[in-house]
């Protein structure tokens, strides 16, 4: 259930972080400025807040969250796809801040010199910038995939902590310590922080290994 | 070297800075070198031809055949994005791309414009004319700086070349970094194969020396104007004198 989660809201939030970083690494301005802080917001705010106003959207309680539930003929809160959206939105800022920085460290020399041989924007994106930046990549999907199995605030308010539905590892981990079950709270626990170390080494054991000239 | 046609009509005002360039010139020949002190423009100039600067006000056009391609018309707004000009481009400094081999390098601008056994085959011309087929499967960095600029040289030309006719070379100070006996090479090499396959060129340096090994039309420019246009022995005139005068002050005291 976790696992599912996280896969998910990685696999959504790579497709909805690449054009978004490139947007913002690729000028300045006040709409670029905006954006970026909207987006960096979930690492600010208490979870609970951005839960407490995705419920209230997503919900039959305000005029979206209705118009979602008759297209959908379900509300989207208390519902794995209402997790897969609160997850999203809590770790965008954890996918797409590796990418932006990624992206403006790559030499602006580079681009030019493929549109001066004839590629476009999406040639160049795809085969210079995106090879030349591929340890953010990883970088930014691994954030993105521990953060969301380590997500606790958003969950709790959106998921509404259905076993089997909508519980994650680290809700299930709360309920067991509320249970005075500490050898299962310690199971869970080392889950958690195995998983964690592992995709952190994956990162840091990438650093010494820099091949072909790729900058971060 | 016959004469072609005009291909290349350029009209330029721009601000930058402090320079103020207002250029106009006319390309007809193969070869035509854009001459002039640093902060004369030139670069500018160049980048402008390729798309990279956005003239305040100006018009770019090339001709080919007698039909004209506008690149650039301020008046009628009209800016055609950089890799859709007709136009291949070596900037300053060599720039390639890291992560590839330099044949992967070199092919880069090429496959983008024609099916892969001919590109194939102008990509295997370029690493032999410019003698790197020892470098072909090494990656950039292992390179000195004089062979990456090679490389970026004929990775622009091999681009010009598949891009088709009536495309357009553009160097900026191409030759810097280069020894003199691998520069006047190198020239030959580049001259020939140009010729061959009738690509004018349009090349940038302050280089008195370069524009003489050259011989070609010269358009000189200071202060972002345009001081005179023709063969090099008559617009840089001045330039040899002084630097002949440097080369006999030093021959007869010898340091």
């Amino acid at each position: 259930m976790t696992l599912r989660l996280a896969v998910g809201t990685t696999a959504i939030l790579l497709v909805v972080a690449l054009p978004l970083a490139w947007w913002i690494a690729s000028g300045r301005g006040a709409g670029r400025a905006l954006v970026q802080a909207v987006v960096a917001l979930p690492l600010v705010l208490p979870p609970t807040v951005l839960g407490f106003y995705l419920l209230v959207a997503l919900g039959p309680l305000s005029a979206p969250g209705r118009l979602l539930i008759r297209v959908l003929g379900h509300p989207l809160a208390f519902s794995f796809a209402g997790l897969l959206v609160g997850s999203v939105i809590y770790s965008l800022p954890f996918a797409v801040q590796p990418l932006v920085s990624g992206f403006a460290a790559v030499d602006g020399a580079y681009v030019e010199a493929a549109a001066g041989l004839g590629a476009s924007p999406w040639r160049t994106f795809r085969n210079v910038v995106l090879p030349l930046t591929r340890g953010s990549l990883l970088t930014s999907a691994v954030l993105t995939f521990t953060h969301t199995v380590g997500e606790f605030g958003v969950v709790l308010m959106l998921g509404g902590n259905i076993p089997g539905a909508t519980q994650t590892l680290s809700i299930s981990l709360y309920d067991k310590v509320q249970e005075f079950n500490y050898a299962a709270a310690n199971r869970t626990a080392l889950v958690l922080v195995a998983v964690s170390l592992a995709a952190l080494l994956l990162i840091y054991s990438r650093r010494g290994g820099l091949r072909r000239g790729e900058l971060v | 070297m016959s004469e072609i046609a005009p291909h290349l009509s350029v009209r330029i005002q721009h601000r930058l800075g402090a320079l103020e360039l207002d250029v106009a010139f006319t390309l007809t020949q193969p070869w035509t070198v854009l001459f002039g002190p640093s902060g004369s423009g030139k670069t500018t100039v160049l980048r402008a031809i390729a798309g990279f600067v956005r003239p305040d006000a100006g018009r770019i056009v090339s001709c080919f055949y007698g039909r004209d391609f506008v690149m650039t018309d301020t008046t009628q707004k009209i800016f055609v994005k950089p890799h859709q000009r007709s136009v291949r481009v070596a900037g300053q400094g060599a720039a390639l791309f890291p992560h590839l081999t330099i044949r992967e390098n070199i092919a880069f601008g090429a496959r983008s414009q024609m099916e892969a056994t001919a590109a194939a085959k102008i990509v295997e011309e370029a690493i032999a004319r410019f003698q790197l087929p020892g470098l072909a499967e090494k990656f950039p960095t292992m390179l000195s700086g004089g062979e990456r600029q090679r490389v970026a040289i004929a990775r622009a030309a091999t681009a010009a070349v598949s891009l088709g006719e009536g495309s357009i070379l553009l160097l900026d100070e191409p030759f810097t970094g280069q020894d003199v006996r691998l520069r006047d090479e190198l020239i030959e090499e580049l001259r020939g194969w140009l010729a061959l396959t009738q690509r004018p060129v349009l090349s940038v340096t302050h280089d008195v020396g370069e524009a003489f090994q050259l011989g070609t039309e010269v358009i000189k420019i200071a202060d972002g104007r345009v001081v005179q246009q023709g063969p090099v022995a008559e617009v840089l005139a001045e330039e040899r004198e002084r630097l002949l005068k440097q080369i006999n002050a030093s021959k007869r005291s010898p340091a």
